[in-house]
């Protein structure tokens, strides 16, 4: 009854072709906004936006960029926390080497050292593909693992690999306090969203999906599979560095090579899986998934009334986790963003049953 | 409408295809005329489709020549093929799967689309503009194939002859000057046929498209067609118009096999 | 010259090790298509439930010798990854089958996950001995040629002689026995191999239950080397370079890919490890493997990858 699109007619291609064309949907995003960017300063704690919104949103980010790589364009990747790396170290050497760098240049070019690098990595994808390309994109993994490790200069010398920034600031404002941090960090996730947005309904959305969907009709289409691919590494690659970047910068603030190992790239792609590969909201859903479902299971115990070790917490921890991958996978393949469309067409007939 | 047929655009000479140690073609030579409407028939495993895909580029004979608009060629790149006018449906619809009937669509306009990747990211002036003038040209072709209703559609989810017409749309979408159909009406209906025969006739006489179609009803072939080559087990058996390919001894040999 | 030798050898050794391990990931692979990221998250469990039982039986039953201990144990910890691999099927495989190659890895990797913690929940978080009476003193060989004799570890060794062993039986298997040529079938062609009438289901828990009795032996040898820890999960990670460069679907390619990467690691590490910062063998078996990707992406023994239009 409320969800309805009668009388919605859209009477331009112009209008058809918005990202929301249902205006329900623009109420509901621009609420959404008004609570992230008002409601959540003024009222959530210090310790919310520290711990779980902040990271949540740079976590959204960097499932977004691996979204448009497997999600969209359907080449695998099992080495996201490498490129994060090299988008924070990147960032971390044009921040402390130049003086007066300004923030955001930094991190852009982080993200643009993550591109050369998923660039040279994603080459392999224009041979191979599937768990071959994984194996592939597993050796960027352990690669920069160790670069960032003994590679001195990458880490201004230092000798465990672990850096650390302070005093961040964009043109004077200071990026210090819980809320600057969560509302720079809400900003560059929404530009980058948006950004990414058009770009998966443009033309070049169209050949990533064509290369994902049927690589041999998508050249006789005259797609170009090495444009395709490589610019969805590219892409991909950029967001995820810019990620990393926040990542190192904003969230953790003193970073070592470990906060980008393979269990960051196999968080990201879980992320991206039960969130729903090929869409960028879902990648969102995916995140706030994962970030809440270890606080969730800590508190539970809490909660049912009964206290158990901290050790088996986290071994419990680990086997509801790996039970909720496989259930979802078995029950929605497609992931949230699925159930959220499905449970949108229900409602657009409700209070009808069909 | 009286279309003129023209002159030779495309030829294909003695080519020969192989894998591993089976022969596809044997020396196949013809040549297709502009504006006509070209059929190849022949038995099942005769290599018909094998010979579109040379055409197009997805396979590269071991011998022979193919010339098109006085250009030669060993073998073709698909991306060239495609450049130069020459759009196909296949057999089993590579459809994207994944993508709505529009965008299926859409992707056949992408030769034609110029804007670059920071533009599309932006979305600002020329790339919308861009964008919203290939859309037009788009729901023209949805409206020529009947197809409104879908375009929002996944196309996984229609049924055969609706993703038939989407394979003919995109392939359409290209504009291109020759059209290669593989065997475009396959498991459809008396009905789902005649519209198809009347698509495939309107596109090649209000456009001028010169269409080469595999196509294995008798009767569709026989109608439609201004000649025929025939194909089998690789070899070419039959080539002229519809009355000496079907008066043809070899042909109906191949076709209903010979009294002993 | 002998040093060369001496790490040539530990590398090879090594190697037969990663092979272990790696012969579970081509099995499954050869027979359900499914690259099966919780391999090493078996060994560990297999391992835990090996050590853990070995101990605890003695307690519960009152004997003292260890060498009944460890074979109860061995049969204990046998059914219990028979147990995993029908759990597995039942629970997660068959509810899978239609979904692409990713879903699986990721499913398997939720498996990995699932393992990882029962084992820990069930079994403990220490570290545990693994005793089968494997030879801890190093072997002096060939004093005559080399000053002072090569250095190599008996347990190593028999490690070597064990996987040698395991390809043979399995191969055996494989060839000989009518349950290896339906796993043959089904690794060809999943429909067909039904459209016969062969049960796929049973097959895959078979399948499982073989590749689990392999990760039980590597988890024996590995847990009687290193302790059983966690760290053993992660060198299944090692083992992914072995299938790469042996191919996919060839267990004889699992032990020479074995040999090549453990050899490889510890030469380029002590030869090549001072030219670039040390610690090379966090990477050398992936940046091999990667190479040979671009090169031979079926590896040595591989089936040639077809893309069909």
């Amino acid at each position: 009854m409320f969800y309805r699109e009668n009388g919605q007619f859209k009477s331009s291609y112009r209008a058809d072709q918005q990202i929301f064309p249902i205006a329900q949907d623009r109420i509901a995003i621009a609420l959404l906004l008004l609570v992230a960017f008002v409601v959540v300063p003024l009222g959530v704690s210090d310790y919310w936006m520290r711990a779980i919104l902040t990271p949540f949103l740079i976590l959204s980010l960097a499932a977004l960029g691996l979204n448009i790589l497997v999600g969209y364009c359907g080449q695998i990747s099992l080495g996201t926390g490498a490129f994060m790396a090299v988008g924070a170290y990147a960032a971390y050497n044009f921040h402390v080497r130049i003086d007066g760098m300004p923030l955001i240049a930094s991190m852009l070019l982080g993200g643009l050292c993550a591109t050369l690098i998923g660039v040279l990595f994603g080459i392999p994808s224009l041979r191979i593909k599937g768990l071959y390309l994984a194996v592939a994109t597993l050796a960027a993994q352990f690669f920069t693992d160790w670069a960032f490790l003994r590679i001195q200069w990458f880490t201004n010398n230092s000798s465990s690999g672990s850096v650390s920034v302070a005093g961040l600031n964009v043109l004077g404002m200071p990026i210090e306090s819980a809320v600057q941090k969560y509302i720079f960090c809400l900003v560059v996730v929404v530009v980058f969203a948006l950004l990414a947005k058009n770009l998966v309904r443009s033309a070049i959305g169209r050949e990533w999906m064509a290369m994902r969907d049927m690589d041999v009709a998508a050249a006789v289409i005259g797609i170009r599979p090495v444009y395709a691919k490589l610019t969805a590494f590219a892409v991909s690659s950029f967001i995820v560095g810019v990620a990393g970047a926040l990542w190192g910068f904003i969230h953790l603030g003193a970073w070592e090579p470990a906060a980008f190992s393979i269990d960051r790239s196999f968080q990201l792609l879980f992320m991206v899986i039960i969130g729903g590969l090929g869409s960028i909201m879902g990648s969102f859903f995916g995140a706030a998934f994962i970030v809440l479902l270890p606080l969730f299971l800590n508190q539970l115990p809490a909660w049912l009334g009964f206290s158990i070790s901290t050790a088996l917490a986290s071994h419990l921890e680990t086997m509801i986790f790996g039970a909720l991958i496989v259930f979802f996978l078995i029950v929605e393949p497609h992931g949230l963003a699925r159930l959220w469309s499905t449970a949108k067409e229900k409602l657009r007939l409700w209070p009808f049953p069909h | 409408m009286t279309r003129k047929i023209g002159d030779v655009i495309l030829d294909v000479q003695n080519i020969t295809l192989s894998f591993g140690g089976v022969k596809a073609l044997t020396d196949i030579s013809f040549n297709v005329r502009e504006h006509e409407v070209r059929a190849i028939i022949g038995p099942n495993g005769a290599g018909k489709s094998s010979m579109l895909n040379c055409i197009n580029g997805v396979y590269w004979p071991q011998q022979g020549s193919i010339t098109f608009r006085g250009q030669t060629f060993k073998h073709m790149n698909s991306r060239q093929v495609a450049e130069m006018g020459v759009a196909r449906t296949f057999q089993n619809l590579a459809l994207f799967k994944g993508m709505s009937v529009l965008d299926n669509i859409m992707s056949g306009r992408n030769l034609k689309m110029k804007s670059g990747i920071l533009a599309q990211a932006l979305r600002w002036g020329p790339a919308e503009r861009e964008e919203l003038a290939h859309r037009e040209f788009v729901e023209q072709i949805i409206d020529f194939l009947e197809i409104q209703a879908y375009r929002k559609t996944p196309v996984g989810r229609l049924p055969y002859g609706l993703q038939k017409r989407v394979d003919l749309g995109r392939a359409l979408a290209m504009e291109p000057q020759v059209l290669l159909l593989d065997e475009p009406m396959a498991g459809m209906n008396v009905e789902e046929k005649q519209d198809m025969s009347r698509f495939v006739l309107d596109v090649n006489d209000e456009l001028g498209t010169t269409i080469v179609l595999i196509e294995n009803d008798m009767g569709v072939v026989m109608d439609i067609s201004d000649r025929v080559v025939v194909l089998e087990y690789g070899k070419k058996i039959g080539d002229g118009t519809p009355d000496e390919v079907r008066n043809n001894d070899d042909v109906i040999a191949a076709y209903l096999g010979v009294e002993h | 010259m002998g040093f060369f030798l001496e790490t040539l050898f530990g590398g090879l050794m090594v190697g037969m090790l990663y092979s272990l391990i790696a012969i579970g990931f081509v099995l499954i692979y050869k027979a359900s298509g499914v690259f099966n990221f919780a391999q090493g998250a078996m060994v560990l469990f297999a391992a835990l439930a090996m050590a853990r039982f070995a101990e605890w039986f003695p307690l519960w039953f009152g004997f003292q010798s260890q060498v009944l201990a460890n074979i109860l144990a061995f049969i204990a910890a046998m059914a219990v990854m028979v147990l995993v691999a029908w759990l597995i099927e039942r629970l997660a495989l068959s509810r899978l089958v239609n979904q692409e190659g990713i879903t699986l890895l990721m499913a398997t990797l939720g498996i990995a996950y699932f393992l990882d913690g029962v084992g820990q929940t069930l079994f403990g978080n220490d570290i545990y001995k693994i005793d089968v009476g494997m030879p801890k003193e190093p072997l002096l060989v060939l004093q005559g040629s080399f000053e002072g004799g090569l250095l190599l570890s008996q347990e190593d060794l028999i490690a070597a002689l064990v996987a040698a062993g395991l390809v043979v039986v399995l191969a055996i298997f494989f060839q000989k026995t009518a349950t290896g040529r339906a796993l043959r079938a089904v690794a060809d062609d999943h429909q067909a191999a039904q459209s016969i009438g062969i049960p796929l289901k049973r097959i895959w828990v078979i399948v499982w239950s073989v590749a689990g009795f392999s990760a039980l032996v590597a988890g024996i040898i590995w847990g009687s080397k290193l302790g059983v820890q966690f760290s053993l999960s992660l060198v299944a990670l090692k083992a992914l370079p072995v299938v790469i460069l042996g191919g996919l679907t060839s267990i004889p390619g699992a032990i020479i890919g074995g040999l090549l990467i453990g050899a490889g690691e510890k030469l380029s590490e002590i030869y090549l490890g001072p030219l670039l910062g040390g610690g090379i063998e966090i990477w050398f078996a992936y940046v091999l493997a990667l190479v040979f990707l671009l090169v031979r992406p079926q590896g040595l023994f591989g089936e040639k990858i077809i893309d069909r239009v």
